[in-house]
């Protein structure tokens, strides 16, 4: 490279544009200003990105002065250093290239890839992912596992961009390749286990994608892939969390018994775990298939199996929602008194979560059932009617603006 | 078509200078009665390269001012002069043009002359609109062999750029370009070297990187990498310089399938010879490689092909698309070359009948 420097040097004597710079760089200035994002990153001048390009070009690197050109089209802020390496590596990449050494050109674009780490220059890293991408295809020496590599990475960027079929594709590619191999990468990672998490991973995204479309049978599928890369992987939690989703998934169809089948595959993998966050979620998804069954006392056993585990746990989110199911049931099953109790329990925690849509809730629901479970006893007097009855009533009525229904009950005690 | 003139019949203080060589002109041309020369060998020459287009422009040109009363009238006259005086400025430049793309040096001269002495005239002696008479000359000069003519006529085109601030990248590209070619004539290989690959980046900056102008560039790099020993550099130049021709084809060959009317004349004749002899050398060279690539070849022999149908030579364009045809047979996966192929084919046969 030294003699690029020096060559350039002389090449400024037949470079009589030189002094174009002046207006150049104060237009730069003004694209700054233009510019407030990044109003510290300054435009590399004019003369810089010449003779970075040139110097490419004159040493013999014309796909390398190519993509330095198009590159610096595109990307403003640049200091002088960084410019160097990146001048530096895309000639012994084109080198190596030229020289049929695909490995070497392979490192020399996942160096520039790593190499542009700030946010904004991601497309760079893009870039030459994509680029290390087409290296690592042609290069046969080392029976797939660079190429395997880059479609992990290249599939990393495009779930990144959120573009959930193309890194599909590329996750595909690498577990395909990795299959039957026992590549590891650096931390000792089995290669072919990472690709199925990361298959699992975009399969559950794009089954969410279909849930959020409410094509549930799309979505089913999905998550079933999912569910079956989960097990692959060996991952048991993964595997739990997986069949999970894929339970809630029949459940939204109303399919009551597969969800079932999936909620308690991820009860057994909590169990032995002893991961009480995804046990209670189990139970929980169990009892409100149970219950749209209409087996509500089944159901209620699960919550009350849903609200010991959040209570040991000490997960009051958890309990709060417990409690509140419970009265649900209960007030369905016009157990108005037990229902009152639970949303009564749900409220004070809610008062000490601080929530205050969930706090308000249950006051609601506290209120109802207490009012719903004075009219049971009051329907009870005015239908039978008897003197002792009316007397009660009457009694009550002249009490009532004390405690809420202590002396109807005591009356009817009585 | 001349008459004599004798020197010493000249009214006092005129001299008539031969329209070359600016020795005391002998004869005349009597069609414009405006230009002299030496020896009918000069006015031979001068007739066929550019005198022959313009000899009745000069005419109009030095028709003297009728004698108008109003000062209207006269700024009228004075308009009209100026507008045949770049008409004829630009017949010269592209006349020039045109020798040097056909390699006709000895005919740039009087062209290319004549077009600066007529800018100078129009756009004053220290013109940007210069560069390209000069740079024409510059040219001609060093396929004449004459170095440090050319050279001499490089400087007044680099001192020139150098006083223009905010000089265009074409005229910049055009002057790297030139100076590369003096450079290499000159055996200087680093330093024409970086000239190319400057005129490479005005022309990136200007055109594209993927356009014919700046694959140009590339070419001419190729052919210094090839005399330094380099053949490898000179292979990835070429295989640049024929990408973007065959893009380029590939998109007009497109153009004319969809509209399919006659083509238009997408290059003049010049053009053509000198995208022929371009792509033939690349062939040529990929033909000669010690690893030979089909692939590569085949796309350049389909450029050939379209070229010349493009240029409504459909027995060229047949003969370059055969070759094509018999390239790519050994290969598996081209499907979309073999297609288009094909369709050349039938296009240019269609033709022929």
């Amino acid at each position: 490279m030294s003699s690029a420097v020096s060559g350039s040097r002389t090449s400024d004597i037949y470079s009589p544009h030189k002094h174009r710079l002046t207006p150049m760089s104060k237009s730069s200035a003004e694209r700054v200003k233009e510019d407030p994002v990044h109003p510290a990153a300054e435009r590399v001048p004019e003369a810089l990105r010449q003779k970075v390009c040139v110097d490419l070009l004159r040493e013999g690197f014309p796909r390398a002065f190519a993509q330095m050109f198009a590159l610096l089209r595109r990307w403003d802020a640049a200091d002088p250093l960084r410019l160097h390496t990146l001048q530096q590596r895309l000639a012994s990449a084109e080198t190596a290239e030229t020289h049929g050494q695909y490995g070497e050109a392979y490192d020399n674009h996942m160096f520039l890839a790593r190499f542009f780490t700030e946010p904004e220059d991601k497309w760079l890293k893009h870039h030459f992912i994509e680029l290390a991408l087409h290296s690592a295809r042609k290069f046969k020496m080392d029976s797939g596992k660079r190429e395997a590599e880059a479609n992990l990475h290249i599939g990393q960027v495009y779930l990144e961009k959120g573009q959930l079929e193309r890194a599909l594709e590329h996750y595909e590619v690498f577990y395909q390749l990795t299959m039957g191999r026992t590549w590891q990468d650096p931390s000792g990672r089995m290669h072919h286990s990472r690709s199925c998490e990361e298959l699992q991973k975009v399969f559950t995204l794009l089954g969410q994608r279909l849930l959020q479309e409410q094509d549930y049978t799309h979505a089913i599928k999905m998550f079933n892939k999912a569910y079956q890369m989960a097990k692959e992987s060996g991952d048991r939690g993964s595997e739990g969390e997986a069949a999970y989703r894929l339970g809630l998934a029949y459940q939204s169809t109303g399919d009551q018994k597969t969800a079932k089948q999936f909620f308690s595959v991820c009860m057994e993998i909590a169990t032995i775990l002893e991961n009480a966050d995804s046990l209670g979620r189990a139970y929980e998804a169990i009892a409100k298939s149970l219950e749209s069954e209409g087996k509500l006392t089944e159901a209620t056993e699960y919550l009350e199996k849903f609200a010991e585990i959040s209570l040991s746990s000490k997960q009051d989110r958890n309990l709060e929602k417990a409690c509140m199911c419970l009265g649900n049931i209960l007030s369905l099953r016009k157990q108005y008194d037990g229902a009152h109790e639970h949303f009564g329990r749900a409220y004070e925690i809610a008062c000490n979560l601080e929530s205050v849509v969930r706090l308000q809730k249950a006051r609601v629901c506290a209120g109802s059932a207490r009012a719903l479970s004075m009219m049971q006893t009051y329907h009870k007097l005015i239908e039978t009617p008897g003197r002792q009855n009316i007397k009660t009533i009457i009694s009550w009525k002249k009490m009532r603006h004390g405690s809420l229904s202590a002396p109807l009950e005591e009356e009817m005690k009585r | 078509m001349s008459a004599n003139i004798t020197p010493l019949a000249n009214p006092k203080g005129v001299k008539k200078l031969c329209e070359l060589c600016q020795k005391p002109a002998k004869l005349q041309c009597t069609r414009c009665l405006v230009t002299f020369y030496c020896n009918s060998d000069h006015q031979q020459t001068d007739w066929t390269s550019i005198h022959g287009k313009v000899c009745s422009l000069l005419v109009s040109i030095h028709t003297p001012a009728p004698f108008g009363t109003l000062q209207s009238d006269r700024e009228h006259h004075h308009k009209e002069t100026l507008k045949k005086q770049k008409h004829l400025v630009e017949i010269a430049h592209l006349e020039s043009q045109r020798w040097v793309s056909k390699k006709r040096f000895q005919d740039v001269l009087p062209a290319a002359l004549l077009f600066l002495r007529w800018a100078t005239r129009v756009h004053g002696s220290s013109a940007v609109e210069l560069v390209p008479a000069y740079l024409l000359l510059a040219q001609a000069n060093i396929g004449l062999g004459s170095l440090s003519q050319a050279h001499e006529y490089l400087s007044k085109a680099e001192w020139t750029v150098m006083k223009t601030p905010g000089c265009s990248h074409t005229v910049l590209h055009q002057l790297h370009r030139t100076l590369g070619r003096l450079h290499a004539a000159m055996g200087k290989y680093t330093s024409a070297l970086t000239h190319f690959a400057n005129d490479v980046y005005y022309a990136s900056e200007m055109f594209g990187l993927g356009s014919t102008v700046t694959s140009g560039g590339y070419f001419l790099m190729a052919d210094v990498f090839l005399k330094q020993n380099k053949p490898d550099i000179a292979q990835s130049l070429y295989t640049e310089v024929a990408n973007s021709w065959h893009t380029h084809l590939c998109k007009l060959m497109d153009g004319i399938s969809q509209s399919s009317t006659h083509p238009e004349k997408c290059f003049d004749e010049a053009q053509c010879v000198e995208a022929d002899q371009m792509l033939g050398c690349i062939l040529e060279f990929e033909e000669q490689c010690v690893k030979p690539r089909p692939e590569q070849s085949a796309m350049l022999a389909h450029s050939l092909a379209m070229l010349w149908l493009l240029c409504n030579n459909y027995t060229k364009a047949l003969e370059y698309g055969k070759k094509a045809e018999v390239l790519i047979q050994g290969l598996r996966e081209q499907n979309r070359l073999r297609e288009s192929i094909h369709n050349l084919l039938q296009y240019a046969g269609k033709q022929l009948e």
